[in-house]
């Protein structure tokens, strides 16, 4: 159950970094990207469902745990192979490694989630295809695009 | 350890989003959201989520401060106060009280702006203004007359329901990020969006129809939609004939603006004209954003007048899903100004030229004497503390060293002053220049109601103490006023509210009491009245209840560019930072993201300037010259720079011509030139 991006809602102003530093003592793990001149994508952990993160991870420290990636800070050692081995660039290793952790025990549901201003995250697999098609049908039924 | 969740208003934008702060031990310890507000559905921006570090920032004033020398002296209140009686009282004494000027706040909550304008007034001087004189004073002028009320006609959940929504002059995705979620909503239940702008924005990225305009041709725009939507009959007759007056004169005006010639003049594609006005004209429910785009102008009056133009022909007004909606910068600008901390108005929107208005002050008031209006505006106070006119200052959270234009202007006309006190929370550039510093609370450190940019009046809570020695603005602003002489025994917010109830009849009906959780939307004329969310539903607060169409010819901006200045300078905002950036700047998780001023310039001109991206490049206009980092990019159009104006820098360069009615300066257009720092 990762935090989902409708990149079309995405409005770059960054309130998912600022709020996810906030809930996680100054050390966040999503970051914006911005492409081109307007679009803009928020980039955090995916919880794959074969996440090369865990396997790169000889103490354990990340593992899965249902579908989510979870982290244990106790058996971290910092070696930094979770960062090298993710694909997204979104493990990082300051010390110890972080990753999104979806605000287990900090919040019903992500921070992210709830601060983002344009609903463009979710943890709804379907919401941005949903609302695609209910565009799409209101569409049709118009006879077309004004 | 018990945790207690306060709820309170965010200090930003004019969105007025809500939030919890926790507190424990009489500690601020953490945000919490606020999943039923009306407006923000529990969101926050950037900003609102770093407001904490605005509270605790270790740079926030803890005494009153006097000069001494080249530095500074903590003093006493006592003594503090004694100090600002002497200096505005000497002032009065000596050159009567139209020679002391007071600058009221719109981050300040309703009672406070209310006690400063009574004060200014019971002291005799009509000079009272606030910051809405650099945003929405053109809005406060043209909407007044055309629409016969200055406030945005409907709320911002309403923009949802709207099937075109037509953006302009408002890069609302940075602004004020959560209204972008009720166009998302308007979206998905089909609405065309059409931005105009002159910069590719993430608001533009939003749109459906984008019009990149040339800076300062937005009358031509506004105009060339209204040819297009009156020559193809899309006009709503019923309304034009039964609601308004002055459209005939505006169709004459408005024949020569051909889609081909308004192309011409603003860069914009014919096609995407006709597109846009028919879009906006052909929908059921249609509303028009607009912010400073608008109303940073020579033509800002003008500007708004061709947008309410726009709106009355096509009868979008009165209804859900449309309206004219005036996008307001600061929490509390809409306040300040219906507390009549305006030149031009006393509380409620009475004209302080009108003698009714004073005999209707005088007796709730129990006075005599009070000035007739209208008074200097802000951008005329600090010409006329230039020149000597203005002797004393009561500055009250406003930075005019930065936030004014032409700012080394500014330095020597707040230098000229005999007298100048500065009540704020941190040492920004107009404290600098103070005689006498005043520490005043933020907003979680004090009580009171504010007024976001929908009308919505919301109280916000106190959640904590204030700094070492500072107070609350309104107990400053009473012991001025009672070392002053004045009978200012006001114990708490709520009995100034009361105060407010009984002599501003927009807010007659919102009383402490009733601004609960959601608030209240004015006009409220009694104590069991909703509120009325959607203005002008049946009719007009003008002769006979019919608005006026107000035809505006196209002026170009006073600048041009020209050979020794080839490049047009425009100015704006960032997704992080906040106004003159007193409190961002000093915010670690926002000043990180944006740290440096930069000037967005377009890839084809840096090229030709052998500018390359990071280089650092100096903008020179006739005002002076600064320093700011190349951004090439292609979101500007050749011949156009983009600066934000949250750093001293952009100022220094800002043209202080003004727009003859509203006194608005033009901040989005100067004639500039770039060169390469070697």
């Amino acid at each position: 159950m990762p935090v989902y991006i409708d990149i079309s809602r995405c409005i770059g102003c960054r309130s998912c970094e600022v709020a996810c530093q906030r809930v996680h003592g100054g050390s966040g793990h999503v970051n914006v990207h911005f492409v081109g001149d307007s679009a803009s994508v928020p980039i955090l952990c995916h919880h794959c469902e074969e996440a090369s993160c865990t396997m790169a991870c000889f103490s354990g420290a990340l593992y899965k745990d249902g579908d989510k990636t979870v982290f244990d800070v106790e058996k971290c050692t910092g070696c930094g192979l979770c960062r090298l081995a993710c694909p997204f660039g979104v493990v990082w290793t300051d010390k110890i490694a972080h990753k999104c952790d979806l605000c287990e025990g900090l919040a019903e549901v992500p921070t992210c989630v709830t601060t983002c201003p344009a609903n463009a995250l979710s943890t709804d697999f379907d919401l941005a295809s949903r609302r695609a098609r209910a565009r799409a049908a209101r569409v049709a039924a118009q006879g077309g695009r004004r | 350890m018990t945790k207690v969740l306060v709820p309170t208003v965010c200090p930003y934008c004019g969105a007025g989003c809500g939030f919890f702060i926790s507190v424990e031990k009489e500690r601020a310890t953490g945000i919490e959201y606020m999943p039923d507000h009306p407006v923000s559905e529990g969101a926050l921006c950037s900003k609102g989520n770093a407001a904490l570090e605005v509270l605790c920032h270790q740079e926030r004033f803890t005494s009153p401060l006097k000069r001494k020398g080249e530095g500074w002296a903590r003093i006493s209140w006592e003594e503090a106060i004694d100090l600002v009686a002497k200096g505005l009282g000497d002032a009065i004494k000596k050159n009567g009280p139209g020679s002391i000027a007071f600058l009221a706040s719109s981050k300040c909550s309703n009672e406070e702006n209310y006690l400063i304008e009574k004060l200014a007034r019971l002291l005799g001087s009509p000079h009272v203004d606030n910051c809405a004189r650099l945003c929405h004073a053109p809005s406060v002028v043209g909407l007044n007359r055309t629409l016969g009320a200055a406030g945005m006609t409907n709320p911002i959940p309403d923009i949802a329901s709207s099937k075109c929504v037509f953006i302009i002059g408002s890069n609302l995705a940075e602004n004020h990020p959560v209204i972008s979620r009720w166009i998302h909503r308007a979206k998905d239940e089909g609405a065309v969006v059409i931005a105009a702008d002159p910069r590719v924005t993430h608001t533009s990225w939003m749109a459906d129809v984008f019009l990149q305009l040339k800076p300062g041709t937005d009358v031509a725009l506004l105009n060339g939609m209204a040819h297009v939507i009156i020559k193809e009959g899309l006009v709503d007759r019923d309304y034009i004939a039964q609601r308004t007056r002055g459209f005939e004169e505006l169709k004459e005006s408005v024949g020569d603006y051909t889609p081909e010639k308004v192309a011409e003049i603003t860069g914009v594609p014919a096609g995407d004209i006709v597109r846009a006005a028919r879009a906006y004209a052909i929908s059921p429910a249609s509303s028009i954003l607009y912010s400073m785009g608008i109303t940073q102008h020579t033509t800002g009056t003008d500007n708004v007048q061709a947008v309410s133009d726009l709106a009355l022909i096509c009868g979008h007004l009165g209804k859900p899903g449309t309206g004219v909606m005036p996008l307001r910068g600061q929490n509390n600008v809409q306040g300040a100004c219906d507390m009549g901390a305006l030149a031009e108005f006393y509380p409620g929107y009475k004209k302080a030229d009108d003698s009714e208005t004073i005999r209707y002050f005088s007796s709730a008031w129990r006075t005599e004497g009070l000035p007739l209006g209208p008074g200097l505006t802000a951008t005329q106070m600090i010409d006329a503390a230039g020149t000597g006119d203005i002797k004393g200052m009561y500055v009250v959270g406003e930075d005019p060293a930065n936030s004014d234009p032409c700012s080394h202007n500014v330095h020597s006309a707040l230098d000229n002053l005999d007298f100048l006190v500065v009540q704020d929370i941190f040492m920004t550039a107009t404290a600098q220049l103070a005689d006498v510093v005043l520490p005043g609370a933020v907003w979680a450190e004090k009580e009171g109601s504010y007024t976001n940019t929908e009308r919505r009046v919301q109280w916000s809570c106190r959640a904590i103490d204030p700094p070492g020695a500072a107070l609350s603005d309104l107990e400053i602003v009473c012991k001025v006023a009672r070392s002053l002489g004045l009978d200012f025994y006001y114990p708490d917010a709520a009995s100034v509210l009361a105060e407010i109830n009984r002599t501003v009849p927009q807010y007659a009906g919102i009383t402490r009491e009733r601004l609960e959780r959601d608030g209240l939307v004015w006009p409220c004329p009694t104590v069991d009245h909703p509120g009325t969310p959607i203005l002008h539903s049946s009719g007009f607060k003008l002769a006979e209840g019919r608005a006026c169409i107000v035809h505006v010819p196209y002026r170009p901006a006073a600048e041009v560019a020209s050979w020794d200045y080839p490049f047009i300078l425009t100015t704006g905002r960032v997704a992080v930072h906040h106004n003159a950036g007193s409190m961002t700047r000093r915010s670690p998780s926002l000043i990180s993201r944006e740290p440096d001023l930069y000037v967005e310039i377009n890839t084809a001109d840096a090229a030709r300037l052998k500018v390359a991206d990071g280089d650092e490049v100096t903008i020179t206009t006739p005002r002076g010259e600064t320093e700011a980092y190349a951004r090439l990019t292609d979101k500007v159009k050749r011949g156009v720079v983009f600066m934000p104006f949250h750093f001293p820098g952009t100022n220094i360069l800002t043209t202080d011509i003004t727009d003859p009615e509203a006194r608005i300066p033009e901040f989005k257009v100067a004639a500039c030139k770039i060169s390469r720092r070697d």
